[in-house]
């Protein structure tokens, strides 16, 4: 690794005016759990002058509710959303999502926000809050401005932050609050090792029709991005709940991923799991919305 | 250069280091702690695992300055003089290593788990050892001496608990 300055700063006010007068002149790297930027760092050939280190930042560390919806600062780590009693009551699939992220050691240091500004189309803090539409709220010099986190992703490895910005909030909006959602990771072995596909779903039930509302369907390692299947959510939207009905999702959500071939998986086995993981997901968040009624 | 402090094993310990010096590096090069071993230098093998605050980490991915002012806990803590750790003596009793590389980060998995969870269960073990590769053993002989030290916690926690 090449040599920078570092900075520890005590909040997200101070981790913006360190971005603000490093930013123009020389190339700043935020870091928070450090999982993958030094991963990063040791091979790269370029390397930044100025690394701010983020994870110590006070109120980037909490998982409130607000008016707004569920608010999960910034630099929360992977192990806190697994331990945090509010997400595995209204959210298990978050809980769930963070468990099979690498290993205990890697959950202690990484946090959510590192997971979604890495923005790798595998990952798998993305699709849970994909599906529940989940906010970005983003701190610059000019205060926040919030994009909503499927226009937060714009390519692999890249996202709408300026270099003078932080990720500082993951907002599950009010209306989304304790929707039904489950997600499933497929890997190769079970500790350790990047999906092949994951998939969420999520959804609430008219139970007098016995109808989907507002189904969502969220998918990664499937496209540059994490993605939303949208014409799977469009079918399932109101129609009667039925294994068939969940099983024709997974069938038209193949059409919504476009999956490459590399040296985990070949894009047919990968197209092939989606049909598998998205109907099994649908079965997941159904089973919850009956246990919670 | 950054001025990094930590309190490594119940003492405290400062050193200036560059500041991309690791959490690892600074254990082993500057304060001669070499019993954290560097196999991967990415997060993936977990032979450089220690305690921070109670959480197992890798400190091949933690800068040492974000470690400033924080606690750390390697291997060379556990034991004291007349004796080992009960984790330390469970291996020993189960033939637990071979080469003994994978150990230390191995044990100090083991020490965050029973620290948090005094009676975990086969799985929740493996879990906590999803983290540690070891190319030698099959794992099995760890299990049973990370059980068998649980039990021996569990009779007498204090004394070396730190
Ligand atoms: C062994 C190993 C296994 C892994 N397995 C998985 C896995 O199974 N699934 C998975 O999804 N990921 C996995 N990862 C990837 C990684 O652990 C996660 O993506 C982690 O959540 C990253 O968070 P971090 O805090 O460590 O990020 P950092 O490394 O600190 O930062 C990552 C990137 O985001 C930027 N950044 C971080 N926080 C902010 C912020 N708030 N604002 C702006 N920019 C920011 C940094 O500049 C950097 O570019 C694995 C990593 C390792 C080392
Ligand atoms: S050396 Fe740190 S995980 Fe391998
Ligand atoms: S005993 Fe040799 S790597 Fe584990």
């Amino acid at each position: 690794m090449r040599t920078f300055e570092f900075f520890a700063v005590k909040d997200s006010h101070d981790a913006v005016a360190v971005l603000a007068k490093h930013s123009v002149s020389s190339k700043v790297r935020v870091i928070a759990g450090g999982t993958d930027l030094l991963a990063e760092l040791k091979f790269s050939p370029q390397s930044p002058n100025v690394v701010v280190d983020i994870s110590r930042a006070e109120d980037l560390k909490s998982i409130t509710l607000t008016d707004d919806g569920l608010s999960i600062g910034a630099v929360v780590t992977h192990s806190q959303i697994m331990q945090s009693p509010i997400i595995r009551e209204m959210f298990p699939a978050l809980a769930n999502a963070a468990h099979v992220i690498g290993a205990v050691q890697t959950r202690n240091l990484g946090t959510l926000g590192g997971n979604l500004v890495t923005a790798v189309p595998s990952m798998d803090g993305g699709p849970t809050l994909m599906a529940l539409e989940a906010i970005i709220s983003i701190a610059g010099p000019d205060g926040r401005r919030q994009v909503p986190l499927n226009e937060f992703f714009v390519g692999p490895r890249k996202t709408v932050l300026k270099a003078d910005e932080l990720l500082a909030e993951i907002i599950i909006p009010r209306r989304n609050l304790g929707k039904p959602t489950h997600f499933l990771k497929f890997g190769l072995r079970k500790g350790q090792a990047l999906a092949l596909v994951n998939a969420a779903a999520s959804f609430w039930v008219d139970w007098e029709k016995h109808t989907f509302v507002a189904p969502r369907i969220a998918l990664g390692a499937v496209a540059p991005k994490v993605i939303r299947a949208l014409q799977a959510e469009a079918y399932l939207e109101g129609r009667e709940i039925t294994p068939e009905a969940m099983a024709e999702a997974g069938r038209i959500a193949i059409g919504d991923a476009k999956p490459i071939s590399d040296f985990r998986a070949s894009a047919g086995y990968r197209r092939n799991l989606v049909g598998v993981l998205t109907k099994r997901a649908l079965e997941g968040a159904y089973a919850l919305a009956q246990a919670k009624r | 250069m950054v001025t990094v402090t930590i309190n490594v094993n119940g003492e405290k310990r400062t050193a200036s280091v560059p500041p991309e010096t690791t959490l690892l590096r600074l254990l082993r090069d500057d304060f001669n702690l070499t019993g954290s071993k560097l196999g991967c230098d990415v997060g993936d093998c977990g032979a450089c695992t220690v305690i921070v605050d109670g959480k197992a980490v890798n400190s091949c991915l933690m800068l040492a300055a974000q470690a400033d002012g924080r606690d750390v806990l390697t291997i060379e803590g556990l034991a004291t003089m007349d004796r080992l750790h009960p984790i330390q003596k469970a291996f020993e009793k189960y033939a637990s290593l071979q080469c003994g590389f994978c150990g230390p980060g191995v044990i100090m998995s083991a020490k965050a788990l029973l620290d948090e969870n005094p009676d975990p269960t086969v799985q929740e073990i493996r879990d906590a050892l999803g983290g540690n590769l070891c190319r030698c053993t099959g794992y099995v002989k760890m299990i049973e001496a990370i059980q068998d030290a649980a039990r021996i916690l569990r009779d007498e926690p204090v004394e070396i608990n730190r």
